[in-house]
Parts: structure tokens; sequence; C-alpha cells
């Protein structure tokens, strides 16, 4: 088990992170430290910020004050190269985002091939395994167009890891899909968290928390509320607002 | 009559040639100069630097909104008043490419728009730089968007290129003018004259027509 009051050590370090959309305090006061293989279950209700907090952990979100360490590179540093940091944070977006106009293989192959520069035979080699094994060895010349929701999510998930990113983020990553086919892309992501992988998952999926979380934050109106193992979280909730959201959650 | 007519036309058909040579290099080199620019513009237009965005925007809502003639008078006839001596082929290059750039780059803004943001935000966080979301991400999708309104505009640009026969370029529409002062036939010379300009452009309707057909059934489509 993970030491999470090791200081200055995390992957991830949120110190006192504040961000504002206009008015809106969205995120407040956030601390938070995630270690190396660590992974991080964010959960919370609707317009909580946890899609935000992961979002500004690659750059696609700015903050506003306090301090974002990620990979011992502090955000908005001018010695902080973001398009670097970027290439060691894999990111799975709710909606997929699979480029449309490539195949799978395609999809998973063009970071490498482009930002990491590895020779397009050995490119293609990886990313033939790495959809292999996330089931769609038979999918590899499909465009997104012809694949399922699922489908497309673990071509998205095969994308981020030919990249060997030190860190995977995903943003609802079953959201989208039809439940028949919510298994089939945590069976995935379960695998790679077993693999040691440090990952920040914004989900309400309490199964795949209970089975590989080692930490559930929940999070209310841009504030961390609770945080704590997942069956602290889940048998015996602190706040009122965790045990409404549980409640509503866990009713079917 | 019309046969007189008609056979003192055919005898200047060297002359006709010549016009229709004229017009389709003047188009064409117009054309592809107009295109790479446009394209230029139309990435800088969308890039993240607010004054260069706005400079272009100013000078394509200015070359829009003011007539192709008056564009072309300018560039011939003011230009050498500040000292730069300009041919009128050059100047009609110029003019032709300039207004060909600036529509073309609006095209090229619509279709970069049209790409929707999650496909520039897996982009960046996957690491490609600025111009490999470009090269790699946008702009394939954003061609869809931009292929059948580019060839269209070629085809107004086709056209638009009688207008040089103003600054004395023998073009095809300079050649009806010459021949109508020796056959008084102004409906037959000019007739002649826009079926000259409707061969060369149809190909090009029709290369419009099938590419929004074959776009619309490719791969692209963002599914949700």
């Amino acid at each position: 088990m993970t030491n999470p009051s090791k200081n200055g050590t995390g992957m991830i370090e949120f110190r006192g992170v504040n961000k504002w959309f206009g008015q809106l305090n969205v995120l407040k006061e956030i601390t938070l430290s995630v270690e190396p293989r660590e992974v991080v279950v964010v959960c919370g209700p609707s317009g909580s910020g946890k899609s935000t907090l992961i979002r500004c952990i690659n750059g696609l979100e700015t903050i506003r004050d306090g301090d974002l360490v990620v990979d011992g590179q502090r955000l908005g540093d001018a010695a902080t190269n973001m398009t670097r940091l970027r290439t060691e944070i894999g990111f799975v977006f709710q909606s997929f985002n699979l480029y449309p106009h490539k195949t799978a293989l395609e999809n998973v192959t063009l970071a490498p091939i482009h930002v990491r520069k590895i020779p397009r035979i050995e490119a293609e080699k990886a990313g033939r395994e790495l959809l292999a094994k996330v089931g769609l060895a038979d999918k590899v010349n499909a465009y997104p167009a012809q694949l399922s929701g699922g489908q497309q999510q673990r071509v998205a998930i095969a994308r981020c890891l030919g990249m060997r990113p030190k860190i995977m983020l995903f943003d609802e990553p079953t959201s989208a899909l039809d439940p028949e086919m919510i298994s089939e892309v945590l069976d995935v992501m379960v695998a790679v968290a077993e693999e040691g992988m440090t990952m920040m998952v914004v989900t309400h999926e309490m199964g795949f928390a209970r089975k590989v979380a080692q930490r559930v934050v929940f999070m209310d109106a841009g504030a961390i509320v609770e945080s704590g193992t997942p069956e602290e979280f889940f048998s015996n909730p602190k706040t009122d607002r965790s045990r409404a959201f549980l409640s509503k959650i866990l009713r079917h | 009559m019309i046969w007189q007519q008609l056979q003192s036309i055919a005898g200047s058909y060297p002359l006709a040639l010549r016009g229709l040579g004229m017009t389709v290099v003047l188009s064409l080199i117009s054309l592809v100069l107009g295109t790479l620019l446009g394209f230029g513009l139309g990435i800088l237009r969308t890039g993240g630097n607010r004054l260069i965005s706005g400079a272009i925007g100013a000078w394509v809502d200015l070359i829009r909104g003011t007539p192709f003639l008056v564009q072309i008078f300018l560039i011939f006839f003011i230009l050498p008043e500040l000292g730069i001596e300009l041919d009128a082929f050059t100047a009609g290059i110029i003019a032709l490419t300039n207004l060909a750039a600036c529509f073309i780059c609006e095209i090229v803004v619509a279709g970069i728009r049209s790409v929707p943001t999650g496909q520039v935000e897996a982009a960046l966080a996957s690491g490609l730089s600025r111009w490999q979301r470009m090269r790699q991400v946008v702009l394939p999708q954003a061609m869809r968007i931009v292929l059948p309104p580019l060839v269209g505009q070629y085809v107004l640009l086709i056209k638009d290129s009688s207008v040089v026969s103003a600054i004395g370029l023998t073009d095809l529409t300079r050649v009806g003018w010459l021949v109508v002062q020796r056959v008084p036939n102004g409906l037959l010379v000019f007739f002649l004259v826009g079926l000259g300009y409707f061969i060369v452009c149809y190909p090009l309707i029709m290369l419009a027509r099938r590419l929004e057909q074959r776009m619309g059934a490719a791969h692209g489509e963002v599914q949700l």
C-alpha cells in the first residue's frame, strides 16, 4: 500500500489549487497527492468539478492559483514544456475522440510515429500488439465509424498506451456507452491498473473503484469533500453529501 | 449573312485560341498561388495570435467588400505611381491571386472551425505539436468541408478573370471585344465567348458535385 503522507513525492500534486469559470469557483482549494502506481477514483454529482480537476493535470484547463506539480514539473512554469509533459500523460475522453479519418491502427500509431519518432514498422508492430491486448486484433484496419462505442473506447485506451505514459487520466470513460459495453472497457482499465499505472479515473462505476482503486475522492461544488479507501467510503461515508450521493447511485 | 459572319469569326480562331490560352494560364497560375496563400491565411487566421488574425480578417473583408474591377485598377494604375512598375500580366496575376486567397481563406477557416474541439483536445493530449495537430488531425477533417466549395470557388474565379481584359490583357473576353468590331453581331460573338468559359468551367462544376457526393459518403463522420 502506498503512503499518501509522504510529502512532495507524488506523481500528481495539487496544493491549494483554485479555478474560476468567470464568477464560478469550479475548483476550490484542491489539495491532493497521487502516488506513483496509485489508482484514484474521483466521483461526485455532475457539475462538481471532477472533469475539470483531471483536465487541469494535462493542461486542457489552466488553473488560476495554487500549485499543480505533475511528474516533478510545476504547471505554468516557464521551464515546463507542456507538449513534452503531455506525452507522459494518457487521457481517455468520455466521447472517445478517435480520429475518424484514421483506422484503429493509425489512431494508435500517430503520436508514437510523429511525437516519439518511433520508426513506422516498429510503431505498427507495437500498435497491433496493443490492439490485441484490448481485444481488437481483428479491428486493426477498421475506421472508428465501423466500431461500437465499447470498441472505440478500447482503441482510445490503446492509443494512450501506445505512448507508454507514466499517468493515465480517464474522464467518465463509460458514461457514453450502452450498458452491455461497459464491462469490456472496465476490464481493460482493470488490466492497465494491475500493471501498475498511475491512474485518476472520474467514474461512477463503484465496482471498478472497489476492485482496483486505492482511494476514492468525493467532490461536490468544486471542493474535495471526502477522501478514503473504497472500503471506508462505501461502507461508512462520513458526510451527509456523500451519503446522499451514494444512496442515489447505489439504489439500483 | 450569318454564314458570312460565322466564316469571318472562324477566321479569327488563332486569336480566340490565344485568348482562351490567356484565360486558362492566368486562372491556373492565380488559382494555384491563391490556394496556397489562402490555406496559409486560413491557418494563421484560426491560430492563437489575435493581431495576425484580426489583420487577416480586415484584409479579407476589404477585398470581399470591393469590386474586383476597382482592385485591378488600383493595382495596375496606382502602384506605378508609387514607383512599382507592373506589366498587365503580372498585375492580373497579383489581383486574381489576392482575390482567390481571400475567398479561399474564408472557406478554409469555416472548414477548420467545423472540426469538433474534442479532436483538437485528443491531439493535444497525445503531445502533437501545433503543426502536427493541423497537418494530421484538423486539416484532413476540414478538407471534407473545404473541398466542394473550394472547387466551386475556382469556377467563380475563372469567370472573374474576364475582368483583366479591362487592363488590356488579351484574354477570351477581350478577344470578344476585338472580334465584335469586325463582325457586328454581338449576340453571336459573345455567345461563343460564353461557350469558351463554359467549356473550361463545366468539368470543374461536375468535379465539385462529385466531391460533394463522395465526401458525404467517406469515413470521417464523427459519431455522437
